[in-house]
């Protein structure tokens, strides 16, 4: 943007005017908003680490704490960088991201407790790691990409990584089984990494330029019918090219849950674009076609609705692949009630798998629906944020990208979360910032990164105020 | 050391009430998002709007004192960029479509600020009462997300984002993202502007 810059007249200036210009030194109010909250996170995720060792060991063990530590150390070191590259991101993603992630350590290291694990064999040792390596890829993410336009260079390639990230799973020799689905990647017995993870990003920056590019012709012609313009049928072809690509990862894979994620991702950013309510209901025709002959012609998508549905009879819960799981989660939070039986003195462990698909109901059983509460609190309010920055967004891709993101984030909370507690059936994804797992905290954090250097460029435009 | 039942119930339940009071923190610190910016304290006495070299005056009596820039991020661009134009002849108006090659400024024609000129690009430009606005209005009649100019192709336009006040082009209440033809008047609140060459 050109500018010009001439001396200004203005009357307030006009007192200094002796041929020196001053450098004006802005107190940086909203990094100092951000450090603030940044230590309230950091001494809560330290005192819910001393909570799980009083009450699981009845001691204080420094090892975890000395972790814990390293943790607030790169998180203030994310601090110290937004401060030189991005002065005017907002202060209130990075709290919340680093309170969940402290939040799940804590949880994570509650169960390694349980199961009598310690060094490289505990889950939240090797969390700990994944999330420093993690905020890692965010502080390069912010550094690298100084302005979020670069990306709209990239459409096209990031839709082909995206999509080479979701089939390499499928490459023999490289792809590994998990529990039924094929989502993971892996070298040798070691480094196990879901692509998946990624792709939801690199999918989102697709998304967002395609339809700046193209929504125009989505969104103009078709004809009226019952108070809404639908498409023209030769329109259709991006939704059937994302509808068959989630349909196949429920085929291929064996994974409903990303599947859903990847089709609402979609779905959200073409409404977006388009403001056309025909293409949600058209969409969500399509995709709940989709799973209801899946679920009649797929077997594991038959269980899960099984499950789902008919979940405490007593055939379903001690079948194998039944619903042991899913009703000893609700049995937790149950247990849990108002305010929980308090960090380190349930029985989590229970419940296969609680560290990782299940770390709600567990983290519901211990601080009990209070808890939780504040948890589904913290995302609400990072999505707000993420919205927010779309909403006040300039440019068009800014603003797809921006909500894509945190809708994604969303997405998969209500996903995750809707499975454990029986609202919708359940599917194997990660819960955002808290669950064990490092491919899901590195996209998580590269979103994090992406939404603040979105922040920054929308508050750091020209400005002026009368 | 090991803690009685009674600590770990103290303990546990300070944990949540600081989880909640984090909440609250944020939740306290967003305000300004829920109920929107404050509006500036409107006083009687007007040195800058005096001090105008303009030939246009301010159709509502304006004052300009009291300015105060409420957060951080408003104060981040200095006011150098902006400057004001002295004594600029007035080209004779006329139905020329503003666009990205004609338009290269907009100027405040009345109000508080009435001169100063704000550099036109090939960005929208957000107009409104909150800090995140490329062009922040703080009087009572700007509503926090007013309008915005943005681009059709190459052409200038004007929409109305559901203010309460309505954005005014030559007199007419925008309702749908009109075309802005160069040295139009458009009106929002006490402040109007025009697109000039």
């Amino acid at each position: 943007m050109p500018r010009q810059s001439k001396p200004s007249t203005d009357a307030r200036d006009a007192a200094p005017q002796t041929g020196k210009i001053r450098r004006l030194h802005l107190p940086q109010k909203l990094r100092n908003l951000e450090l603030f909250l940044l230590i309230i996170a950091c001494g809560i995720n330290l005192g819910a680490v001393v909570l799980v060792q009083l009450g699981a060991l009845g001691r204080i063990d420094t090892t975890l704490v000395l972790l814990g530590a390293s943790l607030s150390g790169l998180v203030f070191g994310m601090h110290i960088v937004l401060r030189f590259v991005a002065r005017e991101a907002d202060p209130f993603i990075l709290p919340i991201a680093t309170l969940l992630n402290g939040t799940g350590i804590a949880m994570i290291y509650r169960i390694d407790i349980a199961n009598e694990e310690a060094g490289w064999a505990s889950a939240a040792v090797r969390q700990t790691v994944w999330s420093g390596l993690a905020i890692a890829c965010a502080i390069a993410v912010i550094l690298i990409i100084r302005n979020h336009r670069v990306l709209f260079r990239y459409t096209y390639v990031a839709g082909f990584v995206g999509v080479l990230l979701l089939l390499l799973p499928l490459v023999p020799g490289l792809g590994r089984e998990v529990s039924g689905a094929r989502v993971w990647i892996g070298f040798g017995s070691f480094a196990t990494f879901q692509p998946g993870e990624i792709a939801k990003i690199a999918l989102a920056v697709f998304f967002a330029g395609y339809l700046v590019r193209n929504r125009d012709s989505l969104s103009m012609v078709g004809k009226k019918f019952l108070g809404m313009r639908f498409p023209r049928l030769r329109d259709l072809g991006p939704i059937l090219v994302v509808w068959a690509l989630s349909m196949s990862v429920i085929i291929f894979q064996r994974d409903l849950g990303t599947a859903l994620l990847y089709f609402g991702l979609f779905l959200v950013m073409l409404y977006l674009a388009t403001g056309r309510l025909s293409w949600v209901l058209l969409g969500m025709a399509l995709f709940l076609g989709g799973a209801l002959i899946a679920s009649q012609t797929l077997e594991y998508v038959n269980g899960r609705f099984t499950n789902w549905l008919d979940a405490l009879n007593p055939a379903v819960y001690d079948a194998d692949g039944g619903s042991y799981q899913l009703v000893q989660g609700l049995f937790g939070l149950a247990k849990g009630g108002l305010i929980g039986t308090g960090l380190g003195q349930g029985r989590p462990e229970l419940t296969p798998v609680p560290q990782s698909d299940y770390i709600i109901a567990s983290l519901g059983e211990e601080l009990g629906l209070a808890g939780i509460f504040a948890i589904l609190a913290l995302y609400l309010l990072l999505v707000a944020r993420g919205f927010r920055i779309g909403f006040a967004g300039q440019d068009d891709f800014g603003k797809l990208l921006g909500v894509g993101l945190s809708f994604v984030i969303a997405l998969q909370c209500f996903i995750v979360i809707g499975g454990v507690t029986r609202v919708i059936p359940l599917t194997g994804l990660t819960t955002p910032f808290l669950a064990a797992g490092g491919s899901s905290l590195v996209a998580n954090w590269i979103i994090v990164a992406l939404l603040l250097r979105l922040s920054d460029t929308v508050r750091n435009q020209p400005r002026l105020v009368v | 050391m090991n803690p009685s039942e009674l600590t770990l119930l103290v303990l546990r339940l300070a944990f949540l009430l600081v989880l909640w009071l984090f909440i609250f923190g944020i939740v306290y610190a967003l305000r300004s998002d829920l109920f929107g910016q404050r509006v500036r304290k409107m006083s009687t006495d007007a040195p800058a709007a005096a001090a105008v070299p303009f030939a246009t005056p301010p159709p509502a009596p304006v004052p300009a004192g009291a300015f105060t820039q409420p957060s951080a991020a408003s104060a981040s661009a200095p006011t150098e960029q902006f400057s004001r134009q002295k004594a600029a002849p007035l080209p004779p108006a006329g139905p020329e479509k503003a666009t990205t090659q004609t338009a290269t400024r907009l100027v405040i024609t009345s109000g508080t600020k009435a001169g100063t000129e704000f550099p036109l690009g090939s960005e929208p430009i957000t107009i409104g009462r909150s800090s995140d606005s490329s062009l922040v209005i703080r009087d009572d009649y700007t509503s926090t997300h007013h309008a915005r100019l943005m681009l059709w192709h190459e052409d200038w336009m004007v929409q109305d984002l559901d203010s309460t006040n309505g954005t005014f082009l030559d007199g007419k209440r925008v309702a749908v993202p009109t075309s802005v033809p160069l040295n139009t008047t458009v009106k929002i609140g006490a402040t109007s502007f025009e697109l000039r060459r």
